[in-house]
């Protein structure tokens, strides 16, 4: 049984910090504008399909592997600028629409540029084999993943942790107004702060692209799970939305492995439970959305 | 108020005579029932979001257990049309008696997340048991004849557009009584301050409840008759996404107003049969109008225009105006 | 001094009067398709936005084809025919509304497409009700030709049942009798996998193991880890589009397909050209195929004409859903040819029980009388990774060939579920 078990449970690591990463970035960006960015799954599709054209190109993976993002980046903070500025101030009714307009317009988009098929995306060679545990193999891309995801995660913590301008981030989602009153740009500060949520989808993006398929709708499908991990760690804290993450990854590989039918709708039972307990999440502040 | 019933009438006419200018401009009668059915559920939606200020993203669900609640009785006990409708307004009031309860525990986005997720529970119930449902595959029925006993017709294209027309209207007339009653004004003064409201003394749980039971009952009446007008039931009529187009049409028309679910609906059916018969890229304008919408019309097509003419309103309807309120400072 | 509600009512009015217009005069400046009186036109509901739009297109090409070849010859009945589109979008709300409308708005005298079971079903009675031919080109459940059949729909793509039982014996005959099925947990995987338990009853194989995956699983991992312990011959890959492509990937990903067989009801050549090579293993079903002496005959020059035209035309060779569509399309125009009249009941008296030589097929193929299911053989076979060195399309290697009465439900297991009222 416990051989079972633990491949199961590293699975579930793997995928609950998939959701993570995912949901860190709606939380960094949901965190300091309110902005509920239902497109955040497309930006993620976008920065897989971005690695793919550049290693079709024959760019090397790893280079694409920091591009892409990168080029994700640009686009959305093009679109931050034009439509969401304006949003920032409104119910967050409205800058949910408009997300999610901009979701389906940039699903078609994606057929129209790449085609409606999947993408044959497959990881380097280097990364392409598996590691043997007892008598299975257990592909080396997932532990490459990993490693990805916990580099990203520490960078984006040092950031906000040990620089001025991450110390200014953190001031402005507790009290936008007073950094404001102190000098501080907050414009570029919105800016930034949607840069590094965009960055982080876009990186999950290209290993999702690998490990799973890339079509125009591979990033939609790791957006509800994200969702989840947002209001189950906790609206307004990103250590709830990792904590969401490895949980609700954790949760949903048990129950696969004893409940397989079940395992999609325990994500939303779990919220509900949730939601009707402690609102807040787990590491949540009140009085966020209440 | 003159003004208002004589546009009234004039819309009233123009959907009377529509079954015969449609067809000069290639478009189906069906076409025409969609969009009176849709606005049905768009004023479902409508009452919760213009009107009480609760974020509903989660009618699809009770649009959707109307649809089932006709399919299934048609297919298992082959009941008569009325009986088929009533039997899918009472699932979808049944399905709001069982999620409400939680649902009102929390407001603002936490509310409209758990209807998602109870949304979501629903649609994989209809999607897993295949046995019963159909699964993916749907469930396809026919349609029974309109009539008690021995006095019944089959419903064609025309006959069952006048049927939706004449519910439609009579839903139309419900709502603006309702929002006009004691009942009605107590659901605006929610969605403007629902702290206030509960200061004086007021059980603001139970007037949303009651709201969602009647908004539940309208979305069901719409699945109800969507079903029926395509002789057919399907899981994606319980998504999520379909939650989204409703209220997408509530927003295009104008939240809060009366006829706003209407324009709305008119636009968004007639549109996307439109566009999709001209290119298969239809969905980058739907999503085009979502943005649209939101960046230069956030008062709907309907309100924008009402507020352009400058509008003079009685100071009932001022109250009533909710267009420009969902930015309420209600305790959220 | 001019009366301000006055002006302000007109305004309403007239904006009221304008949105009205706007939204229903539209269309009259959309150009109208097939303008000409004499011309006969037949619809084609299929998805070209959405997850299924590739395959979508690719039947609609097959079916251009056979339009093409008719008006070579001078049309059906001696009038051009003319086909009119309309993307159903997956959707069996929308699948209804454009039948109707290609039919009451655009005058089509029959219908034909589809590739989701769904929209099948729905159109099916949306057809029925209007009275109207209705050829089902690519939905695949078993319903259309079980117990949804009507006397106005036919269906060219196998069923369902048809593609368990081309693969597993041969499955079994190949590799193996202990079987471990990976079944989605929906309608589509129910069939398939009663279907597989249908084949090993019959021939005496085991199923070792079999999962549901719920629907929306992207991550096969918890019951890939499980497959090898159970020590089978055959991992059945049921999952079908996207979960195909996730789950040939992780399956690939962990080591199983080096280790065992895998194999499944069918691919499809769009989806299999989406698979990195390294995962493209496994023993399937190929509903058609554009090369092969088995498939339509050494010395075809038509087929191989035919296949070399629309290679050229669109970049790509065609596929089994090309096939489907050609197919359809023709056996519309021959029926309306043949019966001399568009009336849809006297079509589908001439279409059911009518053999046919199809010139892409070294068989005849009838749509058989009782359940209107297309009578026609299907192949099996093993994917190449890379395609030869001519011809990177071309992944494909036929091993088998199964004719139709071996492997669809006899006649008597079918008239006990389908009831075909012709209307009197």
């Amino acid at each position: 049984m416990f051989e079972h078990v633990a491949p199961e449970l590293f699975n579930g690591l793997i995928l609950g910090g998939f959701y993570a990463v995912v949901a860190i970035g709606l939380s960094l960006i949901m965190n300091l504008t309110g902005t509920v960015n239902m497109a955040h799954g497309s930006f993620l599709t976008l920065g897989g399909y971005l690695a793919f054209t550049l290693v079709a190109r024959g760019t090397s993976f790893w280079v694409a592997l920091l591009i892409a993002p990168l080029l994700t980046v640009i686009v959305g903070i093009a679109v931050e600028r034009s439509m969401m500025v304006p949003l920032y101030r409104r119910d967050p009714v409205y800058s949910l629409l408009l997300t999610f307009g901009l979701s389906l317009m940039a699903e078609e988009a994606f057929r129209l540029i790449w085609g409606s098929r999947g993408l044959p995306f497959s990881p380097p060679p280097e990364l392409a084999g598996g590691i043997t545990l007892g008598f299975m193999q257990f592909p080396t891309f997932r532990l490459f993943i990993v490693v990805v995801l916990a580099v990203a995660l520490g960078g984006l913590a040092l950031f906000l942790l040990r620089t001025r301008f991450g110390l200014r981030l953190r001031a402005a989602v507790q009290d936008t107004e007073m950094i404001a009153a102190l000098g501080t740009n907050t414009q570029i500060l919105y800016m930034v702060n949607f840069g590094l949520g965009i960055f982080l989808a876009g990186l999950a993006g290209v290993l999702a692209a690998v490990m799973f398929q890339l079509s125009p709708t591979t990033g939609n499908q790791l957006l509800m799970p994200a969702f989840v991990t947002v209001i189950v760690g906790g609206m307004g804290s990103l250590y709830g939305a990792l904590a969401g993450g490895i949980l609700i990854g954790l949760a949903i590989s048990l129950v696969t492995l004893y409940i397989p039918a079940a395992s999609e709708v325990a994500m939303y039972i779990l919220m509900a439970i949730v939601l009707l307990v402690r609102p807040r999440g787990l590491f949540g502040e009140e009085g966020i959305f209440g | 108020m003159r003004g208002n019933l004589i546009a009234s009438a004039i819309v009233v006419v123009l959907l009377i005579v529509a079954p015969y200018l449609a067809p000069l401009i290639h478009l189906d009668i069906s076409i025409l029932s969609e969009v009176l059915i849709m606005a049905v559920a768009a004023m479902s939606v409508n009452l919760m979001l213009g009107y009480t200020g609760m974020l509903a993203f989660g009618n699809a669900a009770f649009f959707g257990l109307g649809a089932y609640g006709v399919g299934l009785s048609i297919k298992y006990y082959d009941v008569h049309f009325i009986v088929a409708i009533l039997i899918g307004i009472v699932a979808a009031v049944i399905g709001a008696l069982i999620i409400g309860p939680f649902l009102l525990r929390r407001r603002g986005i936490y509310f409209a997340l758990l209807m998602v997720a109870f949304g979501q529970v629903f649609y994989f119930i209809a999607y897993r048991f295949t046995d019963v449902t159909g699964g993916e595959d749907g469930m396809n029925f026919p349609r029974p004849y309109f009539g008690v006993g021995a006095w019944h017709v089959t419903l064609k294209d025309q006959s069952f557009y006048y049927l939706m027309l004449v519910i439609f209207v009579a839903v139309l007339v419900a709502m603006w009584y309702l929002i006009r009653s004691p009942f009605g004004r107590t659901l605006i003064a929610i969605r403007q301050n629902e702290l206030r409201v509960r200061y004086l003394g007021l059980n603001t749980d139970r007037f949303i409840f009651v709201a969602l039971l009647i908004s539940a009952s309208m979305a069901g009446l719409a699945g109800a008759l969507y079903s029926l007008l395509i002789m057919f039931a399907f899981p994606l009529m319980l998504d999520w996404h379909q939650s989204g187009d409703f209220i997408l049409m509530v927003i295009l028309g104008g939240a809060g107003t009366l006829w706003g679910p209407l324009i709305g609906s008119i636009v968004y059916v007639v549109g996307k049969d439109i566009i999709s018969t001209i290119t298969p890229a239809w969905q980058i304008f739907l999503g085009g109008l979502f943005v649209a919408c939101v960046l230069a019309f956030p008062k709907g097509l309907l309100g924008t225009t009402l507020d352009l003419i400058g509008k003079r309103r009685t100071p009932l309807e001022e109250e009533l105006s909710v267009v420009g309120s969902l930015e309420s400072s209600q305790a959220k | 001094m001019k009366d301000p509600s006055l002006t302000r009512e007109r305004f309403i009015q007239g904006t009221a009067a304008g949105a009205a217009s706007l939204a229903f005069g539209v269309p009259a400046f959309v150009p109208r398709r097939s303008e000409a009186a004499d011309m006969v036109i037949i619809g084609v509901a299929e998805p070209y936005s959405g997850v299924y739009a590739a395959y979508g297109e690719s039947e609609t090409r097959g079916a251009q084809a056979a339009i093409d070849a008719w008006n070579k010859k001078g049309g059906v009945m001696g009038r051009k025919v003319a086909m009119s589109k309309e993307d159903e979008q997956s959707d069996p709300g929308v699948g209804v509304q454009k039948a109707r409308k290609l039919v009451n708005q655009d005058k089509a005298v029959a219908l034909m497409g589809t590739v989701s079971s769904a929209v099948s079903l729905s159109i099916t009675g949306a057809a029925n009700a209007l009275g109207t031919l209705f050829i089902d080109s690519g939905g695949h459940t078993d319903d259309v030709t079980g117990k949804s059949c009507k006397w106005n729909t036919f269906r060219v793509c196998h069923s369902t049942w048809m593609e368990t039982h081309a693969t597993g014996s041969t499955l079994a005959h190949k590799f193996g009798k202990k079987w471990y099925l990976i079944t989605p947990d929906y309608a589509f995987g129910h069939a398939l996998s009663t279907g597989y338990q249908d084949v090993a009853a019959k021939i005496g194989a085991t199923i070792v193991h079999e999962d549901l995956t719920p629907l929306g699983t992207t991550d096969f991992s918890p019951y890939l880890t499980k497959v090898l312990p159970a020590k089978p011959d055959v991992l059945l890959i049921l999952p079908q589009g996207d979960d195909f492509i996730n789950c040939v990937k992780q399956a690939n990903q962990f080591g199983i397909l080096k280790k065992i067989a895998a194999g499944g009801p069918q691919v499809e050549l769009e989806a299999v050209w989406a698979l990195p090579p390294e995962a493209r293993v496994g023993f399937w079903g190929m509903e058609w195929y554009y090369k092969g002496t088995t498939v339509f005959g050494a010395g075809n020059t038509v087929a191989q004409q035919w296949v070399a035209e629309y290679r050229k035309k669109y970049g790509t060779p065609p596929t089994a859903r090309s096939f489907f569509g050609y197919t359809a399309m023709d056996r519309i125009l021959w029926g309306i040819n043949e019966a001399k009249s568009t009336d849809s009941v006297k079509i589908s008296k001439v279409l059911e029980g009518a053999h046919f030589q199809s010139p892409l097929l070294d068989t005849t193929a009838f749509f058989r009388k009782e359940d209107h299911q297309l009578m026609w053989p299907m192949w099996t076979g093993t994917i190449r990774p890379n395609g030869t060195p001519e011809d990177k399309y071309d992944i494909f290697d036929l091993i088998d060939k199964q004719p139709a009465l071996a492997i669809e439900q006899t006649v008597t297991e079918k008239a006990a579920v389908c009831k075909m009222n012709y209307p009197s």
